[in-house]
């Protein structure tokens, strides 16, 4: 199954290429293992989401500017309120990256 | 009613539609990739579609260089959008060569309200030649004036759109002309 890479640049993803990196220069780990995690890591994230994560957030707030290009949405939003079940938070500018799932599957 | 033969009613300008040519071949994915606002589908459509806020329009950006833009609700509007448009493909990476050519008002669209209601069926009767009314097909009138050559829609309520207007002039002149013709047929004279 192909995966999106875009979870790399979440905060966990970052942490791992950089440990990774790290067991790469220390010559503890082999750079095609290292990337045989990341690829694994593409799997897990869509997959954990997909089946473990319940909660639901929306996210409502002005959109400053927004993009459509390689099947990527690209949206800016100022003063973002992000709700969940149980709790509610105002970001000043968030952006959000959007691709379509159902393009893997075709 | 003072005056049958003439009204104080002016139709607002709600739409215009123009075109432009950059006179440059465009690289549209880094249009969509570098401007704002921009979505781009080839798949879909084979042109970036953009937004400005100010004035509040949509342009169609073909890889030609020919540009639409609609959604100005005046003439000076457009043309405002329109340069704002090619500045902005400008700006972006390899287009140097953008041209402003044959900048063209293609369609001007307005509406009003007559403030009576209308009778529809005796409209297309009287004015057969003009008027094409299917209310099973949709509830308003279709009247198609020769001179100056625009399309009216006539809805029962009095409320009336006009379009197919290069010229904002051709607009008032045809309400002009059609409105002591709605009076004729307005349901209050009955």
């Amino acid at each position: 199954m192909a995966t999106f890479e875009l979870y790399r640049r979440s905060t966990i993803g970052m942490c791992l290429t950089e440990t990774l990196d790290e067991m790469v220069s220390n010559g503890i780990l082999s750079p095609e293992h290292a990337i045989q995690v990341l690829v694994q890591f593409d799997k897990s994230m869509t997959e954990a989401l997909e089946t473990q994560v319940k909660s639901k957030v929306t996210i409502k707030g002005h959109l400053h500017t927004y993009r459509f290009c390689d099947n990527v949405w690209t949206f800016i939003l100022q003063d973002a309120v992000f709700k969940s079940e149980e709790c509610q938070e105002t970001v000043n500018r968030v952006k959000i990256v959007a691709c379509d799932s159902k393009l893997l599957t075709q | 009613m003072a005056d049958d033969h003439s009204s104080a009613i002016i139709p607002t300008l709600q739409n215009i539609a123009s075109t432009v040519n950059l006179d440059c071949k465009l690289d549209l994915k880094g249009i969509a990739l570098q401007a704002q606002n921009a979505e781009y589908n080839p798949k879909r459509f084979p042109a970036v579609i953009m937004r400005v806020k100010e004035p509040k329009t949509t342009a169609l950006i073909f890889a030609t260089g020919k540009v639409v833009v609609t959604g100005a609700k005046n003439e000076g509007d457009a043309k405002y959008a329109a340069r704002k448009y090619a500045r902005i493909v400008q700006k972006i990476g390899c287009h140097l060569g953008v041209k402003f050519k044959d900048f063209k008002i293609q369609n001007i669209v307005a509406s009003c309200d007559v403030g009576f209601p209308i009778r529809l069926e005796g409209l297309a009767l009287a004015h057969g030649a003009f008027s094409s009314y299917e209310p099973e097909i949709f509830p308003g009138l279709i009247y198609r004036m020769k001179q100056p050559k625009i399309v009216m829609l006539v809805f029962t309520s009095g409320k009336i759109v006009i379009t197919g207007a290069k010229v904002r002039e051709d607009i008032y002149t045809a309400f002009d002309s059609i409105y002591p013709v709605l009076t004729q047929f307005s349901k209050k004279t009955l």
